[in-house]
């Protein structure tokens, strides 16, 4: 952190390689949700439109293929980043889930519901960001094998009946559908929606946050910040 | 009183003299005409070793729609006999053509016949394509309505057969030549597929069988649950075909996926459980190899005609129904996550001030 950013109050949250990943997610996951869904629901006007603008079924599946790839490029960076980089490691060890989600989750209810007094202090990463960074990996991770298995149906079929690739081909559909469900409610809402950071989140163009919204959205991450001397 | 009658004689005559002469114009042309070929041994050697029947009576035309015409009215190229050539094939648009004379029935059908695949062949020269009397008959012409008729559905195939002979032997092992060898009504005959006059070839975008026309085809029957009903088959293969790779590759214009007859034959159509049919399991992996190389038993374990919403796709069906209960639920459960946090931070917000 910069003296400029500490004087201005601002705290790194996401370094340029996180942000580049993100961003990558972020146009990769819109063109793949984009290209999927046309053909999920071809019998829609709308799908219809969507197919014929990226050239028909066949150039669809290419550009949904190529997307696919860089993903699933992205998501194996990202994996050797978190296990293996000075960076990463620490970064990984915030977003294992502990007891201590599951109580802060229950209290985060009963504090919504007037049963508890106290809201409950999270640290870098609260149980809305481990579970939003963990479903995302586990449903992509499930994608990313059904979609190879359909892709490569000839070679799936050398081992597989063909009954398990309509199982991949339904699993792949709605596990799309739920991704998509899951950014659109939940991530949606928290980066953007939330009154503590509507219109957005800015720290996934610009990396930093204000210390003020760290005091009042990580405490934990925060104190720990100003005991290490760095605001 | 003699003259009067004499008068009503005469009057009578000229009325009826015309019929009269005709009739006697008729019966003379056709006594003319049977001298020769009325004797049963009248015919001819051909060329090729073949013997042509050339016996021809009075009864012919009996019971056709031409019962009244004579020869010549067709074999109008006779103008001497005995005729030194040999006539000329019979021109069926001589009387039949818009706005004719002899009130000969007339459609468009004769132009559309000469846009298809068997008037292209006559006008490139082609001395064996059929024209209107190799279909419909030379003599005994009856309505196509009249079960006796060539053009009959129960007959078409076997008049189609006489030049399509090896196709005609395919069809009628298929599962359709066998139900119409039966009497059933609503089994297609070459023209249920390939249409009447207007058949064209099969690679001709025009064509009723033209790949991406093939999949419409067959669901003009196998679609309706009012006539699979009937056999007991079901209908949903049209709607599965059309939810999947194929049916959508094919509905946005790819003319190299597989269609109803890719998988399941052309003129050859048999059930699934008799081994000769292409998708009886044992010949799922030959089947399915012509596009997919390298295709094996694999491709024949799991219905194939799958519809995830349909409980009996089994495995299929209940994991769509896993997924769709899980969306929704996670969905409500996002929903009310998000109401509580907006709810318990205007508390909180209340409370700090």
């Amino acid at each position: 952190m910069s003296r400029a950013d500490l004087a201005a109050g601002n705290v790194i949250r996401m370094s340029l390689l996180f942000r580049v990943q993100h961003l990558l997610l972020t146009v990769l996951l819109t063109v793949l949700a984009i290209t999927g869904f046309a053909l999920m629901y071809h019998e829609n006007s709308l799908a219809q439109w969507i197919i014929r603008l990226e050239g028909g079924v066949h150039n669809r599946g290419i550009v949904h293929r190529v997307a696919a790839v860089l993903l699933m490029a992205n998501l194996v960076y990202h994996a050797f980043y978190m296990l293996l980089s000075r960076e990463g490691k620490p970064e990984l060890r915030q977003f294992f889930i502990g007891r201590q989600d599951i109580d802060d989750f229950l209290q985060s209810l009963r504090y919504n519901l007037g049963m508890a007094k106290e809201y409950p202090r999270f640290g870098k990463y609260g149980y809305k960001e481990k579970f939003q960074y963990w479903g995302a990996s586990v449903g992509i991770v499930l994608i990313s094998v059904t979609g190879i298995m359909l892709w490569a149906e000839e070679f799936s079929m050398q081992f597989f009946p063909k009954f398990i690739l309509d199982l991949a081909l339904v699993i792949h559909g709605y596990q799309g559908l739920l991704g998509f469900v899951l950014l659109y409610l939940w991530h949606i809402y928290n980066v953007h929606l939330h009154p503590s950071v509507f219109p957005m989140n800015p720290s996934w163009i610009t990396g930093k946050v204000s210390a003020e919204w760290l005091r009042r959205e990580h405490p934990l991450e925060y104190e720990k910040l100003k005991e290490e001397g760095l605001l | 009183m003699r003259r009067s009658v004499l008068g009503v004689v005469l009057l009578l005559g000229g009325v009826f003299l015309p019929v009269f002469a005709q009739d006697a114009y008729a019966s003379i042309s056709l006594e003319k005409c049977t001298l020769c070929h009325g004797k049963p041994e009248f015919r001819k050697l051909l060329v090729d070793g073949q013997i042509r029947d050339l016996y021809v009576t009075g009864d012919t035309l009996a019971g056709s729609v031409h019962a009244k015409k004579v020869c010549t009215e067709c074999h109008f190229d006779v103008s001497e006999i005995p005729h030194r050539e040999r006539p000329k094939r019979v021109i069926c648009t001589h009387c039949h053509f818009k706005g004719n004379r002899e009130g000969a029935p007339q459609s468009d059908n004769v132009i559309a016949y000469f846009d298809s695949a068997h008037g292209l062949a006559i006008a490139r020269g082609n001395a064996k394509a059929p024209l209107c009397q190799d279909c419909h008959g030379s003599h005994t012409i009856l309505k196509a309505k009249d079960p006796g008729s060539k053009v009959a559905r129960a007959n078409v195939a076997e008049t189609c057969g006489r030049c399509h002979m090896e196709i005609y032997a395919q069809f009628k092992g298929s599962i359709h030549g066998a139900a119409l060898g039966k009497g059933i009504a609503e089994v297609p005959s070459c023209t249920g597929c390939h249409g009447e006059h207007k058949i064209y070839a099969h690679d001709d975008p025009k064509s009723t069988i033209y790949t991406t026309h093939v999949s419409e085809q067959c669901s003009k029957c196998h679609a309706s649950v009012k006539i699979m009903g009937k056999f007991g088959i079901e209908t949903e293969q049209v709607a599965t075909y059309q939810k999947s790779f194929h049916g959508v590759a094919g509905k946005f214009g790819s003319r190299t996926v597989a269609n109803c007859s890719s998988c399941h034959g052309v003129h050859d159509i048999r059930p699934q459980d008799d081994p000769l049919s292409t998708v009886n399991p044992k010949n799922v992996p030959k089947t399915c190899g012509k596009c997919h190389p390298g295709a094996n038993p694999n491709f024949a374990v799991g219905k194939i005609h799958v519809d995830a919403k349909n409980r009996e796709s089994g495995i299929i069906y209940w994991t769509a129904t896993f997924f769709k209960w899980l969306t929704i639920g996670t969905m409500l459960a996002l929903v009310a996550h998000i109401f509580l946090d907006m709810y318990g931070r205007t508390r909180r917000l209340r409370g700090e001030r």
